[in-house]
């Protein structure tokens, strides 16, 4: 069996526009993501909230690598912090190709306070994030329905 | 180079020119018979040897006198160099020597001469030798070298080569029109901490590491701005026409950032930075060398602006360029052409008032420039390492005159931390220095700054112990400042506290510096460390460290710094002030 890998980071979103502009171009990385998921054995959880993104990305280790570096190269984002990387025994996001959660407000106030504390501090803390993307990583259909 | 003019050189006529008597010397015989011009130097720019063909293609009319002539005697001596191209080919050699740590070969380079073009390389071949070698090319094989290069891309990244990227730039700056100010932008860029990298997850990763560098270029820039990798770590980026000032800095930051972005490669996440230096083509130079100079400049700004920076270059970076390069050849001429002495100012012992000893302090004599602050000189000295043969010098020459002193008076030396980096040669010049001098080593002391310990080194440790057991004392000198940790008063049984000039300024909060001084001198008495003040200029001062617990003294109120003629005079004075050595 390949080495299973795991990369948790958070950045800073570039995306300007309006919430239905930031919403389109969400719903084009999500599609995309998923589609590049599937195709190399990779699953994960992506959060967007308070102008920042969290994502956490699982599979074979060089799946991960070329994810991950692609990641690096989008203009759309800015101020990587990689809060947690290295090996894993299991999948944390094993039945979604990238869970997605995208609203501003969580409905447990607490684990928004700590994300937020997460994005505001300079050194942020990896399994708090990836404890919150495990709890509320939920599909926002509504969220990403299409603009009418 | 008219500043070398003065230099002694003695012409000797080629026909009197003989090999040196030996019989050892069938490499020299070979080096004399090949058709390359073929000269040997050291990091001093000292010229060691210079072959048959050098002297004769370079129309040279001296004969090179190891250990004396330099290499700037040896190009002003050469008819075929002048003005500029004397220049390029010093800068080859000083290059060279600069590039020493990458180890990466430098290609030939170019020297024109107006009648005839030389391809010049230099590199080290061995620890303190380099050689430059020249060889006289045609037009055509400078054209059908460029040509093969040309088609050459960069075989790790796939990026154009330095030479397709100077070709490129060239063509640009020949080709715009004159209405055209400023038809092309320069960025170097050069990647923080990728030796760490290479070193401590190996070549492989490093060279990755440089792969995906180049393929991040690639979502920087457009397909019409060039990405070349010129060599290592260091990228250049050419972007025509040269956009404006705020888009320039929006590329570059974005360079920044992109490349300051973490990796992961085989499991390892990195991080480095990235350092970008700008020119434009026009206003920062006006071909290829002057703006390449100057887009340097500013990525050498970047890197001392704490890296992870861009700059553009201005012309004040090129004055102070200029100025530093003219420093270090001066520099490193210095040494042989006797222009250092030392000063000394007494040392006076509180308990007995009486002179102790000397510290030896630094000066530099220059002929034009006067007398030059070690302030100004001795980082310099550190940075390129001149302060090793510096530092020996001083030792011999303290040692010397301290030998000529009363029995009971010592010499305090400062010990630069570049000195460390070799720690056993330092010992071996402390030895030789009291050897050839008869100074027993209880009357030489050494000064070190706690930079020398921060380096946690094993190495340092052995040779301080080394250099105690020659009897030499130890003091750490400037505490107070810096990290003034305790544990490192700790890691070695130091004879010695120096309490920082600045606790004695007789401005600002004067209690808390005569509380830190109290706290220091009570350390010392705990630790069983003598301690001594300097900068102590009024009686004030003097009576406030004596009530904190100093045990010795020095300072203007004894005596300035003083040339050799008059430390007579000084020993005189001070015991006619009481402060009288102990048997006299």
């Amino acid at each position: 069996m390949t080495l299973l890998y795991r990369v948790l980071y958070c950045s800073r979103n570039l995306m300007s526009g309006d919430a239905d502009a930031v919403q389109c171009e969400i719903r084009s990385i999500l599609s995309k993501s998923r589609a590049n998921n599937e195709r190399d054995g990779l699953t994960g959880g992506l959060l967007f909230s308070e102008g920042c993104f969290a994502q956490v990305l699982e599979g074979p280790i060089e799946a991960v690598e070329r994810a991950f570096e692609r990641i690096q190269c989008d203009d759309r984002h800015e101020e990587v912090t990689v809060l947690q990387s290295g090996p894993v025994e299991a999948r944390d996001f094993p039945n979604w190709s990238m869970a997605f959660t995208g609203r501003d407000q969580f409905a447990d106030p607490l684990d928004a306070a700590a994300l937020k504390q997460a994005f505001g501090s300079r050194s942020p803390n990896g399994d708090a994030v990836l404890g919150i993307l495990r709890g509320v990583v939920v599909r926002e259909e509504d969220w990403l329905a299409p603009v009418a | 180079m008219s500043n070398v003019r003065s230099m002694p050189v003695s012409p000797v006529p080629r026909s009197t020119r003989k090999n040196p008597p030996g019989g050892a010397d069938h490499f020299r015989h070979a080096l004399d018979a090949v058709q390359v011009g073929v000269l040997t130097f050291n990091r001093s720019l000292g010229v060691l040897f210079a072959n048959k063909r050098f002297a004769a293609m370079l129309d040279m009319d001296i004969q090179p006198n190891p250990g004396v002539t330099t290499l700037t005697d040896v190009l002003d001596a050469c008819a075929v160099f002048k003005g500029a191209s004397a220049q390029q080919v010093l800068e080859i050699c000083l290059a060279s020597i600069a590039a020493d740590e990458g180890g990466t070969g430098m290609l030939p380079m170019m020297v024109e001469t107006g009648e005839r073009t030389y391809a010049v390389q230099a590199s080290r071949i061995a620890d303190d030798y380099w050689m430059a070698s020249f060889d006289e090319t045609t037009e055509r094989r400078v054209a059908a070298a460029s040509a093969v290069q040309l088609a050459t891309l960069d075989t790790l990244t796939g990026l154009p080569t330095r030479q397709h990227f100077q070709d490129r730039i060239r063509h640009i700056m020949v080709l715009a029109a004159k209405d055209e100010p400023e038809p092309a932008l320069v960025m170097l860029v050069d990647l923080d901490r990728f030796k760490t990298v290479n070193d401590t997850l190996g070549h492989p990763i490093g060279d990755a590491l440089l792969r995906l560098v180049a393929k991040r270029f690639g979502f920087i820039f457009r397909q019409n701005d060039m990405v070349a990798r010129l060599g290592g770590d260091e990228f250049g980026i050419l972007v025509t026409p040269a956009p404006d000032q705020e888009t320039a800095a929006k590329l570059a930051r974005r360079i920044v950032d992109v490349l300051g972005r973490p990796y992961l490669i085989d499991g390892h996440l990195i991080n480095i930075g990235a350092s970008v230096g700008l020119a434009s083509a026009g206003r920062d130079g006006l071909n290829y060398d002057q703006l390449l100079r100057s887009a340097d400049l500013a990525l050498y700004a970047s890197k001392n602006a704490g890296r992870n920076t861009f700059s553009f270059f201005d012309i004040g970076m090129d004055q102070r360029a200029v100025a530093r390069r003219n420093l270090e050849i001066d520099l490193r001429r210095a040494l042989a052409l006797r222009q250092f002495e030392l000063h000394y100012q007494p040392q006076i012992d509180l308990d007995r008032d009486t002179l102790v000893g000397f510290e030896a302090l630094i000066r530099w004599n220059h002929p034009e420039r006067g007398l030059v602050s070690p302030l100004d000189f001795l980082p310099l000295a550190e940075e390129i390492g001149l302060i090793v043969a510096l530092g020996d010098w001083v030792l011999r020459e303290a040692c010397q005159q301290a030998a000529r002193w009363p029995e009971e008076v010592a010499v305090a030396v400062n010990v630069s931390p570049r000195q460390f980096d070799d720690a056993g040669r330092l010992v071996g010049s402390i030895a030789k220095a009291l050897t050839a001098s008869g100074l027993p080593g209880g009357r030489l002391e050494i000064e070190i700054t706690e930079g020398v310990l921060l380096r946690n080194d094993a190495d340092v440790l052995t040779a301080l112990h080394q250099i105690r057991a020659l009897g030499v004392r130890v003091a750490m000198d400037d505490f107070g400042t810096g990290y003034s940790s305790l544990s490192q008063l700790h890691s070695f049984p130091f004879d010695k506290i120096k309490i920082d000039r600045s606790f004695m300024t007789d401005r600002g909060d004067v209690d808390g510096q005569n509380a830190i001084i109290r706290a220091i001198t009570a350390l010392g008495v705990s630790l069983g460390m003598a301690t001594i003040a300097e900068g102590v200029e009024t009686s004030e001062q003097l009576a406030r460290i004596r009530t904190e617990g100093c045990t010795s003294v020095q300072g203007y109120l004894f005596s300035k710094p003083v040339p050799v003629s008059q430390i007579d005079q000084v020993m005189l004075d001070l015991a006619a002030r009481r402060f009288a050595l102990p048997l006299s």
